[in-house]
């Protein structure tokens, strides 16, 4: 009897938990269709018209292109870096390998204020605060100890010995790599690359310091709208964001499996 | 092992130079980006402060941690931020656990939906998490409409502008950190270790504290580090869900160097608060961590 009772609140404390997690996301997107523009709940009348009304305010039609900009960025300078980096490590062990994967993982463990007022102060000296240099390359500090570690974990699933034959047999190593290794470890690079995105799209605390009236991002945006009492793009273009992550989501889930992405990143 | 050999007919650089090249971009980023910087806010620390602009520069002095180490105001922010992220971490861990075990043992499906659930809430930026907290918990929000309209409560309780909200908001936002370090541990055990402990006569609980608890031992570092760092930076929940109270050290900070432009004072804030987040991680590494499971996460 008493074991049925821990079983039964056991479940009922997740039960919650789940509530806690997912519920509030769903009223944002509740409160997106709804027509009064209130931001109440449950909506009193559905309407889409406040997603046509996002496309009449420029400010945001810049934050959502600003924000697809810097992600596409960070995903490019994070790949670069991350998958050089899982290269050139592989045939390390021991101390060069844990000083590498040691400094890549530092920045994650300085909290993100801390990082966006540094880079605040140090690119101001160059006068490259507020542009979109600065943002990605905050945005790339995250992102690539995740690409690093997604694709060092793909690298070792794959035979070397395969692309070492390539090689002997006249490819050169740049042709052996994007023929014989590519092609094998390509979920974990589109997977690495995802993450990596989307880290960038949901950041907030280093790009609210960090950009500026021009290259402001979506977050950033929404939160100075916050800021000034609810505003019913709010709702919408939280909607929108998360449409785009549930949909990166479940393409990374397709190619590795949920299991994993939920362990890798 | 050919490595050395197979590569002599191919006309590329040599070995050591080859894997510099490819660490170049790393350390590049790394070095340039974050180790030279940090090197600036230490060096900004020590400058002396003035009412014209933010610093003197090239000079030394430590007006900064003077002004930390005399102001109350400081005193009570900064007790108040560690309260805070020790507080967080505590919850957002023990949540971390239960969630991370649940969804281990559950069947494919619930396990599907549980991942599914903290990792959706893991890449939702913390500005749309913020808002819905506020949706809910506001006076006017869905709880209070849903409490009093069911009649369990007379009038609206204020879960916002309060230490309440603040805690709510900054949990939604670590707590599905912890629960993915937790479980990308706990994913690795074999699930026959907790069946042979069930057939050995061990009940539900001493299984999960006999057998898992040690196992997930580095996850559940994993997860106090992360969630302390970012609770320790906590920055936006207490601002649009805190009132005056929760001041942070990162409003604070960021106040000091935007609005009152004293960079010195900042500065020496934000290097004690990296050295904090750095000692806890150091004694955390060494007392939980003997496999080196922090820099494999």
């Amino acid at each position: 009897m008493r074991k049925r009772i821990g079983t039964w609140l056991f479940r009922v404390v997740v039960g919650l938990l789940v509530l806690f997690l997912s519920l509030p996301l769903l009223i944002v997107v509740a409160t997106a269709f709804d027509a009064s523009g209130a931001v109440v709940f449950p909506p009193e009348q559905f309407s889409v018209q406040w997603f046509g009304a996002l496309l009449e305010r420029p400010t945001w039609i810049r934050s959502v292109l600003n924000s697809l900009f810097i992600a596409g960025g960070t995903t490019v300078v994070s790949m670069i870096v991350g998958v050089a980096a899982a290269l050139g490590v592989r045939r390390f062990s021991g101390g060069g390998r844990t000083a590498v994967v040691g400094l890549t993982v530092l920045p994650l463990f300085v909290p993100g204020i801390v990082i966006g007022i540094v880079l605040l102060t140090f690119f101001s000296r160059f006068g490259l605060q507020q542009s979109y240099f600065a943002v990605v390359v905050a945005h790339s500090l995250w992102a690539t100890p995740l690409t690093f570690s997604i694709v060092q974990a793909s690298f070792a699933r794959f035979d070397w010995q395969v692309a070492e034959a390539a090689q002997d047999l006249g490819a050169t190593p740049r042709r052996a790599f994007l023929a014989v290794v590519a092609p094998n470890v390509r979920a974990g690079l589109v997977v690495a690359a995802l993450v990596a995105f989307v880290v960038s799209l949901q950041e907030f605390i280093m790009a609210l310091f960090l950009s500026g009236p021009d290259t402001r991002t979506v977050p950033v945006q929404a939160w100075n709208s916050l800021r000034q009492g609810l505003d019913p793009l709010v709702s919408v273009v939280s909607t929108l964001l998360l449409v785009a992550v549930v949909v990166l989501i479940l393409a990374g889930s397709v190619l590795v499996g949920l299991d994993r992405l939920a362990t890798d990143a | 092992m050919s490595t050395g050999t197979s590569r002599l007919s191919v006309p590329a650089l040599p070995d050591r130079w080859r894997t510099l090249l490819l660490l170049l971009p790393v350390l590049l980023l790394d070095i340039g980006a974050f180790l030279v910087p940090m090197g600036y806010l230490l060096r900004l620390s020590f400058t002396a402060q003035t009412s014209q602009g933010a610093f003197v520069e090239g000079s030394w002095s430590t007006d900064g941690y003077q002004y930390v180490v005399s102001s109350d105001l400081v005193h009570q922010i900064f007790t108040f931020t560690v309260a805070f992220g020790v507080g967080v971490t505590l919850l957002a861990v023990a949540i971390g656990v239960v969630y991370a075990y649940a969804a281990w043992q559950a069947e494919r499906a619930g396990r599907i939906a549980l991942l599914s659930v903290a990792v959706l809430s893991l890449f939702t930026t913390l500005v749309i998490k913020l808002f819905a907290v506020v949706l809910v918990f506001a006076p006017q929000g869905v709880l209070n409409d849903l409490l009093t309209g069911v009649g369990l409560l007379s009038e609206p309780v204020l879960l916002v502008d309060n230490l309440v909200g603040a805690v709510f908001g900054q949990l939604y936002i670590v707590t599905p950190y912890a629960i993915l370090a937790v479980y990308a541990v706990l994913s690795t055990l074999d699930r026959h270790q907790v069946e042979a402990a069930r057939d050995l006569g061990a009940g539900r609980w001493d299984a999960f504290r006999e057998v898992i608890l040690p196992h997930i031992r580095p996850g559940i570092a994993v997860a106090t580090v992360v969630s302390f760092t970012w609770s320790i930076g906590a920055y936006a929940a207490p601002l649009l869900l805190g009132s005056g109270g929760e001041q942070t050290t990162g409003i604070l900070i960021s106040e000091l160097l935007l609005t009152q432009f004293d960079w010195p004072a900042a500065a020496a804030l934000a290097v004690i608060t990296v050295t904090l987040v750095f000692s806890v991680l150091m004694a955390i590494l060494w007392r939980f961590d003997e496999s080196g499971g922090i820099l494999n996460a």
